[in-house]
């Protein structure tokens, strides 16, 4: 083979045989193999959702005994928080996507990048062997709150373990990315001439890197009380459980944000291209992802309002919490102000960004009605919150992961999927998914409960709705995934550049090759998403 | 592919610690194995040795270990002003002049690793490797001294689970907690921090730390400093409570 | 992108800086030991010249005196963050 047609080789065919993959050096690779990874755990997750909603399709036992129903509902929080969401849009496009955005051919720490994914999948392997040993999955909630986490008989500590090593592969990853964005960005691209994605991702991977080893401590110190005695939390010995609440929110809430923000890097993205102008308020954009991310270091104790926590410092919160609400707004406005005389494509990728500011709207005014202290005191740990955090997580980040999966999808696979089956996917998806989700709204004003396994009989009508809608969402999820995996293989050929996109990886080859770029990759010239007849501004 | 090239670009990608050497002389020249392949290297390749990248990645990391151990202070923080005169109290079981001595230890060893690094700077290999095992030589002073401090609060049956643990007072067993986590995580650290050094010894000796070439010494120290910061708080926060 | 033409510390600023740690050092021992009675001062105390100390360190033996801004800004933000925290936590357990 001539060093010629050696440049054409996509990353996929360079080199062959599964040791080239998982010892590969290649963030392409590591990103495609997180893919699988987060597709499968989603799954996993998602099974252990739809056992919940069947048990609750009539008040009763259905099928589960109560102490089951707990663990089931601590693996599926753990699952789809550890495991799906928070690695989701930062492990598979991040690591695919940053170093092309910017221009060059891999992350800083190529190395540092492999160990990520390796402790990705050892946390894996933890959170889902708690099923197999001992009395089985925690069923603390997987929010694991002393005292009960540090007494009950079920694997609390290979939980923890688990959610631990996870968490010190988000630090690494986040450490790779800062470095990779101050160090590798391509000559004439400042911190200002970025794509709002690599923003979005610079904001996250701050936090990964600072909010994490805060549970991370917290987790050990949990270990240690159940393994030595030591007990910090205890409140036999004076402990203080809501300390324990402090110092695992200090952590959790930013998380939610390592969540959002990428999802909302992907709007950005996806949106200029489909309305082939340029983003509206770029700088807006920029500088309020990391607005979000510092100032989401100040709310925490929003979750803890009904804990004991003192007054004073639950005013301050509240404040604060409507702060953090300000810069998401300020994208919002900023989106539809991108799509308004712009020259509209409606393919499922925009589609998914609309379902994303749609579901995103909802669940935040939802988080606002939570943040005000005297609502909050009737609707903490009731379905108000289920729904909120279902709405953003789901509604949010997941469809902006799926809305992401379209758009780069002929990029990576050199493919297109099919059109016709995924418009069906994402109407029956995002229908299954409002009906799953808004009727919980409507429960927890009502006062039902969250983490029971029982209801009272006025609930069972809403419930009944929720759970059908659980079977529509599936429907449209396995259609959707099913429909990728064939395109994957059996696609159309597609073009290198099929949306007519500005930004970099738009200028290599579908797939791209080993090393990227086979020439200099040339910046457009007014900023990142400079189209030819775009009006300014 | 040619068998050759297969191999090589094999190497590229192997794992071993042998070839990231081979990896790192071979990139004085310019040109990567990858480049043999296809014409058309990056400016801003990610394969390039960087030293600014290396140690903007590990001030990232220390920050990491920075909340790690925050976290603890956090901890701390709270019970010792919910208990302030118990903690008082069983700080008198530990040794005033041990801790001092070991505080000495570790500034000392400070101060040896950063200069090992500017006697690197300067081309004098054989002072800067001394210069290095003078600071692991520290480095097992402090856990000796550590060894026997532990031993003498477990002979007087202080640690949880032992008999004299459970008649303390609340306030006395939390200072304990603290104490067995907070200087146990320490010197976790301080054993990590050694072996990084003696790691970097190495490269030194075979030629892969350089006085061009120094990063994965500077990294070291900066790691070994942020071992001696910890300590500087926790001294004075156990040991100087009156 | 390899180490040339960076700032190297003397020995002599090294050593300087040791001496400066030890002075302190000491100086917080013996007020701790021999001191009067300070209660809630000596926490205070401690803690300050446990950061004039640690302040030393990071300065010159980590070399951030002679680093680029962006680090001293990163540094920054990591130290106010903590603050954050501590302040919060104190606000929460002082008034409860």
């Amino acid at each position: 083979m001539t060093s010629e047609t050696l440049a054409h080789t996509s990353f996929f065919k360079a080199k062959s045989g599964i040791m080239s993959w998982l010892f590969t050096l290649d963030h392409k690779r590591i990103g495609i193999m997180y893919l699988y990874g987060i597709v499968a755990f989603f799954l996993v997750g998602a099974t252990l959702g739809l056992l919940m909603r069947y048990e609750l399709l009539n008040p009763g036992k259905d099928f589960i005994e109560p102490h089951t129903y707990n663990q089931i509902f601590t693996l599926h929080g753990v699952i789809m928080i550890f495991l799906f969401i928070i690695p989701s849009i930062p492990a598979v496009f991040g690591n695919f996507f940053l170093p092309l955005l910017l221009g060059t051919d891999d992350v800083a720490f190529p190395k540092l990048n492999l160990i990520s994914f390796w402790l990705y999948v050892l946390g894996a392997f933890f959170a889902l062997a708690t099923l197999v040993f001992g009395d089985g999955p925690a069923d603390t909630g997987w929010t694991f709150y002393a005292p009960y986490s540090v007494k009950t008989g079920t694997n609390v500590s290979m939980s923890v373990l688990a959610a631990f090593i996870l968490g010190f592969s988000s630090i690494l990853t986040g450490l790779n990315f800062i470095v990779t964005i101050h160090r590798l960005r391509t000559p004439g691209m400042g911190f200002n001439q970025m794509p709002l994605f690599v923003w979005s991702l610079y904001a996250t991977s701050w936090i990964q890197l600072l909010a994490t080893p805060v549970i991370g401590i917290t987790l050990l110190m949990i270990i240690a009380e159940r393994a030595f005695g030591i007990g910090l939390f205890d409140p036999s010995i004076g402990g203080d459980p809501i300390l324990y609440q402090h110092m695992f929110w200090i952590y959790s809430h930013p998380a939610v944000y390592i969540m959002a923000l990428p999802a909302m890097g992907i709007v950005s993205e996806i949106l200029p291209t489909f309305s082939q102008r340029t983003i509206f308020g770029y700088k807006a954009i920029a500088y309020s992802s990391m607005a979000i991310a510092f100032i989401g270091y100040f709310v925490w104790g929003h979750h803890m309002f009904t804990s004991g926590m003192s007054g004073p410092a639950a005013y301050i919160f509240s404040i604060l919490t409507f702060l953090v609400a300000i810069p998401t707004s300020i994208k919002v406005f900023n989106w539809v102000s991108t799509l308004y005389k712009g020259s509209i494509v409606i393919e499922v990728p925009l589609l998914f960004m609309l379902a994303f500011i749609f579901n995103f709207l909802i669940g935040g005014l939802t988080g606002l009605a939570l943040g005000a202290l005297a609502a909050d005191v009737h609707l903490h740990d009731t379905y108000f919150v289920v729904g909120h955090f279902h709405y953003v997580m789901f509604g949010g980040t997941g469809f902006a992961f799926f809305g992401a999966l379209h758009y780069w999808f002929p990029k990576i696979w050199g493919r297109m999927y099919n059109k016709t089956r995924a418009y069906i996917a994402f109407t029956i998806l995002f229908i299954g998914f409002n009906m799953l989700y808004f009727p919980m709204l409507i429960l927890g004003i009502q006062g039902m409960p969250r983490r029971y396994y029982d209801y009272l009989p006025e609930f069972t009508s809403l419930n009944q709705i929720s759970t059908v809608g659980s079977w529509i969402t599936v429907t449209g999820l396995v259609m959707m995934i099913v429909n990728l995996m064939v395109s994957a293989n059996n696609g159309k050929r597609a073009s290198n550049n099929p949306w007519n996109g500005i930004t970099l990886e738009w200028q290599t080859k579908s797939p791209p090759p080993l090393h990227n770029f086979d020439e200099m990759p040339k910046i457009p010239e007014r900023g990142p998403y400079d189209y030819p007849d775009a009006k300014r501004g | 592919m040619t068998i050759r090239m297969q191999k090589e670009v094999k190497e590229m990608e192997d794992w071993s610690v042998g070839v990231m050497v081979k990896k790192q002389n071979t990139e004085h020249q310019t040109l990567n194995i990858k480049n043999m392949n296809h014409a058309f290297t990056l400016p801003n390749s990610g394969h390039n040795f960087d030293a600014k990248a290396s140690k903007m990645g590990m001030w990232l990391f220390l920050y990491t270990e920075l909340l790690l151990f925050g976290g603890l202070f956090l901890v701390y923080m709270v019970y010792r002003s919910m208990y302030p005169d118990e903690f008082l109290l069983a700080s008198f079981n530990l040794d005033v002049w041990m801790g001092t001595l070991n505080t000495v230890i570790l500034l000392t060893s400070s101060m040896t690793i950063a200069m090992s690094i500017t006697a690197l700077q300067k081309g004098n290999k054989k002072l800067s490797i001394q210069l290095m095992w003078i600071t692991i030589a520290a480095a097992l002073g402090f856990l000796i001294i550590k060894y026997f401090e532990w031993g003498a609060k477990f002979e007087h049956g202080l640690f949880p689970g032992m008999d004299h643990f459970g008649t303390l007072p609340t306030g006395e067993r939390l200072y304990f907690y603290l104490y067995f986590f907070m200087t146990g995580l320490h010197g976790l650290h301080v054993i990590i921090g050694a072996i990084f050094i003696v790691f970097v010894i190495f490269g030194v000796k075979k030629g892969t730390v350089t006085p061009e070439r120094y990063s994965l010494l500077e990294n070291s120290g900066l790691y070994w400093h942020l071992v001696d910061l910890i300590w500087i708080y926790l001294f004075p926060l156990f040991y100087l409570i009156h | 992108m390899e180490n040339k033409n960076e700032h190297i510390t003397s020995y002599k600023e090294h050593f300087s800086t040791y001496a400066a740690l030890i002075l302190l050092t000491f100086m917080t021992v013996f007020i701790s030991v021999f001191g009067a009675d300070l209660r809630t001062l000596s926490v205070a105390t401690a803690m300050l010249i446990a950061t004039t100390k640690a302040t030393a360190v990071a300065y010159y033996f980590m070399h951030m005196k002679y680093e680029p801004k962006i680090y001293k800004v990163m540094l920054a933000t990591v130290i106010i963050l903590f603050a954050f925290f501590m302040m919060m936590i104190t606000i929460d357990y002082l008034t409860r």
